[in-house]
C-alpha cells in the first residue's frame, strides 16, 4: 500500500482532491507539492476529500496554513470534507474549524463554492 | 504488558509510521480506548517529529529509541536520543486566534503533545543525552 497518495477530479474552474493513506511530517511534501502545481495552474478553488485519509499531524495541518491566505487572496478557498472523528478531532483540537470551512460531504463544500461565486 | 517494551530507530520521517504502528499495539494491548490511543499516537509523532527535524536536522545516523511501560495507571512512551536540549515544556503555547489571524505555519507539534497528554518530562544528561517523557493517565 502507498503511504500517501492524492486523486484529483476536476469540475469547472474547482479542483477536488481525495486524499488517501496518512500525512505526516514524511508524506507532506507530497500534497505541498499538489497545491503548488494548482497555484501554477491558477486553479484557487479546492475541495480536499479525506474519506481515505487514515492519520494526520501537525505537519500535515500545515501545508492548509501555508496555503489558505494564498488561495483565498485570489478568490479561492481550501474547503475540508468528508472526515472521519479521528481526523476531525485533530483539527479541532486546535481550533482549526475557526479558519477552515469543514463540512460533512464533499457535495456541501461544492455548493458552498458555488454559494460564494 | 508487563515491564518495558522499547524500539529503536533511524532518525528519519519514513520511520515515523513505525513508531505509530508500534505505540498502538503496546496501547491496544492495554485495552485502552481507541480515542485515548490516538492522543498517545499523535503526540509521540510530533514528540518524535520535533527530534528528527530540529535535534538531529534529518542526519538519519541519529537514532530514536522508544520505551513504552505501563505502570500505576499510567501509559509513559519515553523517547531517547542524543543531541543539543530542548525542553518541550518550556516553550510557549500560541495564542490559536492570533495563529490564524496571522495565518502562522508550523509550531503545532507541541500545543498537540501539551494538549494530549497529562504529564511531559524532559531531561538533558550531559554530554548530550536527552529523554523526554510523554504520561497519559488511564
Amino acid at each position: 500500500m502507498d503511504e500517501f497518495t492524492i486523486t484529483e477530479k476536476k469540475s469547472g474552474d474547482l479542483i477536488i482532491l481525495y486524499l488517501n493513506g496518512f500525512l505526516d511530517a514524511h508524506t507532506s511534501s507530497v500534497l505541498e507539492k499538489k497545491f503548488e502545481e494548482l497555484l501554477s495552474k491558477k486553479l484557487y478553488k479546492v475541495v480536499v476529500n479525506f474519506s481515505g485519509l487514515s492519520y494526520i499531524s501537525s505537519a500535515g495541518l500545515g501545508v492548509f496554513m501555508a496555503y489558505i491566505e494564498t488561495l483565498r487572496s485570489n478568490s479561492g478557498d481550501i474547503k475540508l470534507s468528508n472526515m472521519s472523528d479521528k481526523i476531525y478531532n485533530i483539527f479541532d483540537m486546535l481550533g482549526f474549524p475557526i479558519l477552515f470551512n469543514i463540512t460533512k460531504d464533499e457535495s456541501e463544500a461544492i455548493v458552498k463554492f458555488n454559494e460564494t461565486v | 504488558m508487563s515491564g518495558k517494551d522499547k524500539i529503536l530507530i533511524k532518525s528519519s520521517t519514513g520511520n515515523l509510521h513505525l513508531v505509530r504502528d508500534f505505540v498502538e499495539k503496546k496501547a491496544a494491548e492495554m485495552n485502552i480506548a481507541q480515542s485515548v490511543i490516538n492522543q498517545i499516537i499523535i503526540s509521540v509523532d510530533e514528540a518524535c517529529t520535533n527530534v528528527i527535524k530540529h535535534t538531529h536536522k534529518y542526519n538519519d545516523h541519529n537514532e530514536i529509541e522508544i520505551e513504552i511501560e505501563f505502570k500505576d495507571n499510567q501509559f509513559i512512551v519515553t523517547l531517547k536520543y542524543e543531541g543539543e536540549a530542548f525542553d518541550p515544556t518550556k516553550k510557549e503555547t500560541p495564542d490559536m486566534k492570533e495563529y490564524f489571524k496571522k495565518f502562522k505555519i508550523g509550531g503545532l507539534g507541541i500545543p498537540i503533545m501539551k494538549k494530549s497528554m497529562d504529564k511531559i518530562e524532559f531531561k538533558h544528561t550531559k554530554p548530550n543525552n536527552n529523554s523526554l517523557k510523554l504520561i497519559k493517565v488511564i
